[in-house]
């Protein structure tokens, strides 16, 4: 009952958000360039919808592909070093080191290295969700508890055992919630690489409507960036649910 | 002090290896330039690398400070009364997954180039996670304790600043390790949008000139003020948070 309440009041507050926006938006008549009509903004969406999906196509091509390698890499490199913990000596602080530039600082640099085209915003967004399931599997695969690892040893199983049958599933609640977080991170390193260099995409709809001074063109571009982000975020945490069933 | 020579031989033996690796494998310049002809690039105008240093590092700790206040008070406000937590939450939850940092567009748009615009950035990447860790930390309370202090005659205001508050500092201090690095991010991105000094503008500069060195010394400044400043919220964490169990 209470958590029914609860909904129907985020429902209420999400319409009059939108209500309070419209109507102060439409009642000071505020220019475009403070705060464009909601509705405004959502007939401007429809109106450039060809623009924008194509650019909306672009940046979710660019995330997913980033995110799909991020993933693999992560969750592998993470893997390799738990097999092989004589790697975790040179690997862990390179990683570290790498990590503790701002993530958008490298940008610029994978642009010059890899052009403007979309193979560097991939690289930048795998390089951005690679790190953070890298750790968080890190975390995850090392959380398992000592002595459940030595009573599988007892009972005969070996390294591949062990990791498949206990590591593996142990980890996996915490590389979830790594992968959860990263969609959004791979989104918005997308956009943010796109607006340094892109021939299309929504980061640089975004920077052109910026220079040519279209405000309404910018919010419908976030409106888009903001549904496809949301959309991955629903269906990453819906096979989430799937996969690990007994959370 | 033992550490500090540690992470000093860490430092000087990785920047061995970043320029014996050049040497050694003939790496282009275009690709990753020696370590010593970054910093010779460094040396050669330190006013510019200082002053755009200086001027992130403000707009962030501004961002970063004031996103910390609002943000716990917001979370307090939101744990008081529970009605406008429902409606805003779910709000708040939502736009911690779209693509905030597309609004860094709008707010430059709004503030000018001004050290304000870059801080407002930043300021709403850290207030966001601050306010929902908040949230949850006053949340885990234990109701008991809540109960036997009030059985003391404690008054409101001594069991939020006696037990709440301490309670929910470990949860509150994971959010500003995660803002310690996007506000700084949020500055970088937001000097893109048209600035004259800034490491997100030497960046900038640096790609359109297509000087690698550049754009080295630009990502070098930008590691040394992001762990600066983690290490700055980490060592405060571990001063304020004592109890906590180190990780």
């Amino acid at each position: 009952m209470t958590r029914h309440r609860g909904t129907l009041r985020g429902i209420l507050g999400g319409v009059l958000l939108l209500t309070v926006w419209e109507a102060v938006a439409r009642g000071f008549s505020l220019p475009a360039y403070t705060l464009p009509a909601v509705s405004d903004i959502l007939a401007a969406a429809w109106q450039h919808r060809a623009v924008l999906a194509a650019a909306g196509w672009i940046t979710a091509q660019e995330a997913l592909a980033g995110y799909a390698i991020g993933t693999i890499v992560g969750i592998g490199l993470a893997g390799l070093l738990v097999v092989a913990p004589l790697l975790r000596g040179p690997v862990l602080p390179t990683a570290m080191a790498i990590n503790s530039v701002p993530v958008v600082a490298w940008s610029p640099l994978v642009l010059l290295w890899l052009g403007v085209g979309m193979g560097s915003k991939i690289a930048m967004v795998a390089l951005a969700v690679g790190f953070t399931v890298f750790l968080s599997a890190l975390a995850g695969f090392d959380r398992v508890d000592r002595r459940s690892v030595d009573l599988m040893r007892s009972f005969g199983a070996g390294p591949a055992g062990v990791f498949w049958r206990l590591r593996l599933p142990a980890a996996l609640p915490l590389i979830a919630a790594g992968m959860r977080v990263a969609t959004v991170r791979s989104l918005i390193v997308a956009i943010v690489t796109e607006m340094l260099g892109a021939y299309g995409g929504l980061g640089w709809v975004i920077y052109q409507s910026v220079t040519l001074i279209d405000f309404v063109q910018v919010w419908s571009a976030i409106l888009v960036a903001s549904a496809i982000s949301l959309a991955f975020f629903g269906l990453v945490g819906a096979i989430e649910r799937r996969v690990i069933f007994w959370r | 002090m033992k550490a500090s020579l540690r992470l000093a031989g860490g430092l000087l033996l990785a920047g061995l290896i970043w320029e014996g690796a050049v040497v050694v494998f003939g790496i282009r310049q275009s690709t990753l330039p020696r370590l010593t002809e970054v910093l010779a690039a460094i040396a050669a105008t330190p006013g510019a690398y200082w002053s755009g240093f200086l001027r992130t590092a403000i707009e962030t700790l501004i961002g970063f400070a004031a996103g910390t206040v609002v943000g716990v008070a917001n979370g307090l406000i939101f744990f008081r009364a529970p009605i406008l937590r429902d409606m805003l939450l779910p709000i708040f939850v939502v736009s911690q997954t779209i693509p905030v940092i597309a609004f860094g567009a709008l707010v430059v748009m709004w503030f000018g180039n001004t050290l304000m615009a870059k801080a407002v950035i930043a300021f709403y990447l850290t207030f966001f996670p601050v306010t929902v860790n908040t949230l949850l930390g006053l949340h885990s309370v234990d109701p008991r304790q809540v109960a036997l202090l009030r059985s003391f005659g404690a008054t409101g205001r001594q069991i939020l600043f006696r037990l709440q508050l301490p309670m929910a500092l470990p949860q509150i201090f994971v959010a500003l390790r995660l803002g310690a690095s996007l506000s700084l991010v949020g500055a970088i991105v937001g000097e893109w949008f048209g600035d004259t000094t800034g490491i997100g503008v030497l960046l900038l500069q640096a790609m359109y000139n297509e000087n690698v060195i550049a754009v080295w010394a630009a990502i070098l400044c930008a590691a040394v003020l992001g762990t600066g400043f983690y290490a700055l919220v980490a060592l405060a964490e571990r001063r304020i948070v004592f109890w906590g169990a180190e990780q």
